[in-house]
């Protein structure tokens, strides 16, 4: 086994925020009765604000800092939708728990077993180059280490040595000179090792397992065997949804529909992730905002061929997130999907000319669909009833259909018949077209159609109603 | 290709580029009117401006040749913000499959106007038929680049007035009946005369 962790030292913001800002800001976290700094962003550091920092020093340091408060079930949540993604690297991927103690929150990670997929992938450097070309679309600070172990590949990735250690010796001998502190431990168990002098990795595996326990509780003594490698270490495997649903909550409103776009960004990142981990497709996906005290406004992507690419999708979502109203301001994002299928692109064979064409067309349909709306986008369809409004219906664009056979027809026709209002006689040329039905659905017609030219050249087609109302109406144009 | 070979390449393409390819021609299915016409037909991947002095004259039975043609080989059509409903049954009697046709509904002007160059930008559309309420001659422009890099021809229907001002379309044509033919006005025309008149014995519509 060899595993690869991917560290996310910044998890407790990251979790909460998709992009940077230029202003400090921190995440904190309440213990007992003070608040705690657990992390911040790059501002905040050249504040000299730094984790683990009571709040209340924070803010004399940089009184202009602005705080999130830490939000587990965030973080679970990103760890979770990341292992959907991480999926597609590997079968076998491992979310680490989010630690409850604000001083190792830092310490969120995710591990993939790479054994098996490094052939897959072309060997080790082109595996490591698709894997964090796909991450650094994500926007997560991420540090990576491969070991023989979980605990190990964590402990380099922590340390930022990006060299593999293939087997357990060859890791102890690379850990032995690294800092107790690289390990987050339990911090009265840190506190403690500090105290007896220990200060090295090294120093601590060569006491007596024995000892370690007597002093330090059986729970070093388990984890130092992990590490090394001569417990195993069993955990819960992720296991791939058969429906994608992801969370992301923000913990604050965002008002403006722009700022949506950078989680939106990530979140279709990890869901073109999903889909090729389960190496299938979408034709349609769902994207809930939600708002405080409110239900939740659903925005219903549809593509006309199944897709997974994350950039196609940002642009529909992008075109339809233009046109909705939110009624309030938005506090988490949802994306589901329930329904899969191939992309065409690879389902098809790829030598077939027009298939490109045809993924165009679709592309450009969904496209026009997404900013004008899918009722204003459609195709014509016949239908064989005598009544000229009845006569054809809009449709999607589809396969041909046997077409009823009508008297000649005027190239447009009038949404409403509208009252015949002549200031010159016109010339009738042809009719009467007697045309009558509709009894059946309440829409009877009994009519009598005549082409009429006018001075200007102009040819109308007119019918003179013979029912109740009576009257002479225009209801097309010979274009 | 390494950057050499490319700029070589480049270097071919300004020399030899325009003049060296040879425009495609959709021929417009009316004798008289490809007689006159550059190149005996609508020239794909430009702008066609159609300005009809009146509704119902025939000015979209002059395209039904060229549409039945299209969607017969395959490809589609869009008409954008129709002044009316494209009638379906009329469409398939000039022999146009539905199937190929698309309808864009569209209000506002720069919806109309994205929509267009969103379709003549598409490679699987042979032809854009759009009824723009106003449109300058820098979206003109526009839509000729779209119309160029998608092989696509764009028809723009436009009022009468539009035939006084100046348009950087590639061929401009008025559109009016006369008893019982179509005569068609060349207001402009890239590459060929300008100011003929040609009648098309569209037949009367209608009257059959």
């Amino acid at each position: 086994m060899l595993w690869l962790c991917i560290a996310l030292p910044q998890l407790p913001l990251e979790a909460l925020r998709s992009e940077d800002t230029d202003a400090p800001l921190v995440v904190a976290a309440c213990e007992g009765s003070a608040r705690w700094i657990v992390c911040g962003n790059p501002a905040a550091h050249s504040a000299r604000l730094k984790p683990d920092m009571n709040y209340t020093v924070a803010l004399a340091l940089c009184p202009t800092v602005q705080k999130l408060e830490r939000s587990a079930a965030a973080e679970t949540a990103a760890l979770e939708r990341l292992a959907a993604w991480a999926y597609q690297f590997s079968s076998t991927v491992i979310p680490g728990e989010v630690p409850l103690d604000f001083r190792r929150a830092r310490s969120g990670a995710l591990w993939l077993e790479i054994g098996g997929s490094l052939k897959l992938f072309g060997g080790f450097r082109d595996f490591i180059a698709a894997l964090e070309r796909e991450l650094g679309l994500l926007h997560y600070s991420y540090q990576l280490g491969i070991g023989p172990t979980l605990e190990g590949a964590a402990l380099l990735a922590r340390s930022g040595i990006r060299v593999v250690m293939p087997s357990p010796a060859a890791l102890q001998l690379r850990i032995r000179n690294l800092p107790i502190a690289l390990l987050a431990l339990e911090p009265e168990i840190a506190g403690a090792l500090h105290t007896a002098g220990v200060r090295t990795i090294g120093l601590l595996l060569e006491l007596p397992r024995d000892a370690v326990i007597k002093r330090f509780g059986v729970q070093l003594g388990n984890f130092l065997d992990r590490l090394v490698g001569t417990a195993a270490d069993p955990r819960p495997v992720f296991r791939l949804p058969a429906r994608y649903a992801a969370r992301f909550d923000f913990e604050f409103e965002v008002k403006s529909t722009e700022a949506l776009l950078f989680p939106l960004r990530r979140m279709l990142h990890e869901f073109a992730g999903f889909l090729r981990a389960r190496d299938t497709g979408v034709q349609r996906f769902t994207i809930t905002f939600a708002h405080r005290g409110a239900a939740g406004t659903p925005m219903a992507i549809g593509l006309s061929l199944a897709d997974r690419d994350a950039n196609r999708f940002l642009t529909l979502v992008r075109e339809q997130l233009e046109h909705l109203e939110l009624p309030a301001p938005t506090i988490g994002l949802g994306l589901a999907a329930d329904q899969f299928a191939m992309p065409a692109a690879l389902q098809a064979d790829l030598t077939h000319g027009s298939l490109q064409q045809n993924e165009e067309l679709a592309h450009t349909i969904d496209r026009l669909a997404a900013r004008l709306g899918a009722q204003h986008v459609h195709g014509l369809r016949q239908v064989a009833d005598h009544r000229p409004e009845a006569s054809w219906t809009a449709a999607p664009l589809q396969a041909a259909r046997a077409t009823p056979q009508f008297p000649e027809r005027p190239l447009w026709l009038l949404q409403e018949p509208k009252p015949l209002q002549l200031s010159v006689v016109p010339q009738i040329v042809s009719g009467p077209e007697r045309i009558e039905g509709g009894w059946w659905d309440s829409g009877d017609v009994q009519r009598n159609y005549y082409v009429m030219h006018l001075s200007n050249g102009s040819s109308l087609w007119v019918y003179q109603d013979l029912g109740e109302r009576g009257g002479w109406y225009l209801h097309g144009f010979w274009s | 290709m390494n950057r050499a070979e490319t700029l070589q390449h480049l270097a071919w393409l300004c020399r030899n580029g325009r003049t060296a390819v040879a425009p495609v021609i959709e021929a417009s299915g009316w004798t008289e009117l490809d007689a006159v016409l550059p190149g005996g037909g609508w020239q794909v991947g430009t702008i066609v401006e159609l300005m009809p002095t009146a509704v119902g004259i025939g000015e979209l039975q002059l395209l039904m040749p060229a549409l039945a043609r299209i969607t017969s080989a395959g490809r589609h059509v869009t008409l954008v913000a129709p002044p009316y409903i494209p009638f379906a049954p009329a469409l398939s009697q000039h022999g146009v499959r539905l199937e190929r046709l698309l309808v864009i509904q569209a209000q506002r002007a720069e919806d109309i106007l994205w929509a267009t160059e969103q379709s003549l930008r598409c490679r699987s559309f042979g032809a854009v038929l759009a009824w723009p309420a106003t449109v300058r001659d820098r979206e003109i422009r526009r839509l000729q680049l779209a119309a160029e890099a998608g092989g696509s021809t764009g028809f723009l229907y436009r009022s009468v007035d539009a035939a006084r001002e100046a348009s950087p379309a590639a061929l401009r044509l008025k559109l009016q009946r006369i008893a019982n033919v179509l005569q068609i006005d060349v207001v402009k025309c890239r590459g060929g005369r300008r100011g003929v008149s040609v009648q098309v014995a569209a037949p009367c519509s209608g009257c059959a």
